[in-house]
């Protein structure tokens, strides 16, 4: 399979803060990509500099076979909206809807006009007057209504009710098996859409700390829960991403193989292990510095 | 594949602010002028008098009213459009390209309006009661030979010159347009120091053209730095 992007050693440095450091990953055409970490991980950093709309300090981005920045054709094949778009002054929802077919080939009038009956956007309201979840409906309108070969969705849920997310869910999965595209999806709902996801990209403090297919993202991944002394003990020489103590109870986010050994010996100490969700190892890989001690970077091809 | 004309669009997309706004300022300022006439008629001047004429036609009004919202049109066409034309695809050259070629468009229906508004207001007489709006020595004193390359080069100049002030603050926040501000005004003062003591003889030598070669100058420079700061002006 081909990739439709390929990220390779990409460092962005924006004065002192290093926001993106040297991050390498590839995104297989037509794939479901979900890109998940903390706030302030570079999910966005990295998702601007696939659209075009900036450049690394370092390293190389390859998008559709060309590095994105100032190259027309590829650009016209990118759908990127920010979670924090800026729109014109004055703008209105039908000043969008008149514009975005001139930069989109693939734009269908049908999608938005259904995107927008389903989400009911106000056509009169000027867009800085939209509350968040009009925003995020708006940005959705633009990413799915352009069917772009490569479309990124900054963080598409922010503000949505449990309505529209699931509107925005029914159409994305129909428009999408119309229309195959690649997409490159950040959010924090990871619940919601975990199911949407091919591969999964984990950052945290602008590095990936996982790439791997979903399926395979959590299959070693566990989660440990049970008296404090036990827990601690079982956990001695396993990779722990993080922990959370209450009382006496721990619970511990790991990653790797058990042994038998370690699970008869949980048994006896009591200490339920349940394979831990895609939000739980998430959680663990951004989980604050007091338990990054503990944390070890993975990254898988 | 450009989009040069695309972003040309997306500037146009916005109808009411291009191409009607600039007729509403002009109206109002008509009408303010024609208010200032009356005054002056009411105090005992007397309209298609020698005075009235040359009182009425030295009225820069119309000029100065429009300068501040051009600049203002120039530099919102850069800052709060450029961050939207980037997510829809646009190249920051074809932006920076469609931005001038939008600026070039409006200047030429701005000074296409002003030659039918000047042509209308001679025809009637002005307005059948000697009131002068855009018949005045600014504008060319009716002359459209004058009043075309006046309107243009200089609603070009003004909506370039909002344009770089505009990219300068996408590149480098509010400091960008100040840096822009205080550069031009010490490189003004510099240039009267030097040239001051020799501005009597300069003025007896002004020729019209100056003033157009001073636009054309303007222009360039104000594209060239507005297309120079948004080659590096990222959004975040």
């Amino acid at each position: 399979m081909t990739n439709t992007i390929e990220i390779d050693s990409v460092t962005r440095q924006f004065g002192r803060v290093r926001a993106l450091d040297s991050v390498s990953f590839a995104v297989p055409e037509h794939s479901f990509v979900g890109l998940l970490g903390r706030n302030g991980a570079g999910k966005t950093t990295v998702m601007s500099i696939m659209a075009g709309q900036d450049r690394p300090t370092s390293g190389n981005v390859t998008v559709a076979g060309h590095d994105p920045f100032e190259h027309a054709p590829t650009l016209a094949q990118i759908s990127y909206v920010r979670d924090n778009q800026r729109y014109p002054d004055d703008y209105r929802l039908h000043h969008v809807l008149r514009i975005a077919p001139n930069f989109a080939p693939n734009w269908s009038p049908e999608v938005a006009a259904e995107l927008v009956e389903g989400f009911r956007i106000p056509a009169r309201t000027p867009i800085k007057k939209l509350s968040r979840g009009q925003l995020s409906s708006v940005a959705i309108v633009l990413g799915l209504a352009s069917r772009a070969p490569i479309t990124l969705l900054d963080e598409p849920y922010l503000g949505l009710d449990v309505t529209a997310r699931a509107f925005f869910h029914t159409v994305l999965l129909r428009d999408y098996e119309d229309h195959p595209r690649t997409v490159v999806f950040s959010t924090h709902l990871i619940e919601e859409s975990a199911s949407l996801f091919d591969r999964v990209v984990i950052m945290d403090k602008g590095r990936v700390v996982l790439d791997a297919a979903s399926d395979e993202a959590t299959e070693t991944a566990w989660v440990m829960s049970g008296t404090t002394p036990a827990v601690t003990r079982l956990t001695g020489n396993a990779q722990v991403l993080s922990t959370s103590t209450v009382g006496g109870l721990m619970s511990a986010t790991g990653f790797g193989a058990l042994d038998s050994e370690t699970r008869e010996l949980a048994q006896e100490l009591r200490v339920q292990i349940v394979r831990a969700t895609l939000q739980q190892l998430v959680a663990a890989y951004g989980a604050n510095d007091a338990a990054s001690d503990r944390k070890e970077e993975v990254r898988s091809a | 594949m450009s989009t040069l004309i695309s972003s040309t669009k997306l500037h146009l997309n916005k109808r009411e602010i291009t191409f009607a706004v600039p007729l509403y300022i002009t109206g109002l300022v008509a009408v303010v002028s024609v208010l200032i006439s009356f005054l002056f008629w009411r105090a005992g001047s007397q309209p298609g008098s020698e005075g009235w004429i040359s009182g009425s036609q030295s009225n820069p009004g119309i000029l100065y009213s429009l300068a501040g919202f051009l600049v203002y049109l120039g530099v919102q066409s850069v800052a709060t459009t450029f961050p939207f034309a980037l997510s829809l695809g646009a190249t920051r050259r074809g932006f920076a390209g469609g931005t001038v070629l939008w600026a070039v468009l409006v200047s030429a229906y701005l000074a296409f309006v002003f030659a039918v508004l000047t042509t209308i207001e001679i025809a009637t007489d002005h307005w059948f009661a000697g009131f002068y709006v855009f018949d005045v020595y600014v504008l060319g004193a009716g002359d459209l030979s004058r009043l075309l390359p006046t309107v243009f080069l200089g609603t070009l100049s003004m909506l370039t010159i909002g344009g770089v002030f505009g990219a300068a603050w996408l590149r480098f926040g509010a400091r960008g347009p100040q840096v822009i501000g205080v550069g031009v005004g010490l490189v003004l003062v510099l240039a009267l120091i030097v040239l001051i003591p020799s501005a009597a003889e300069i003025l007896g030598r002004f020729e019209l053209w100056w003033l157009a070669v001073t636009a054309a100058v303007v222009i360039a420079l104000s594209s060239a730095g507005m297309w120079s700061l948004l080659r590096s002006a990222i959004v975040r």
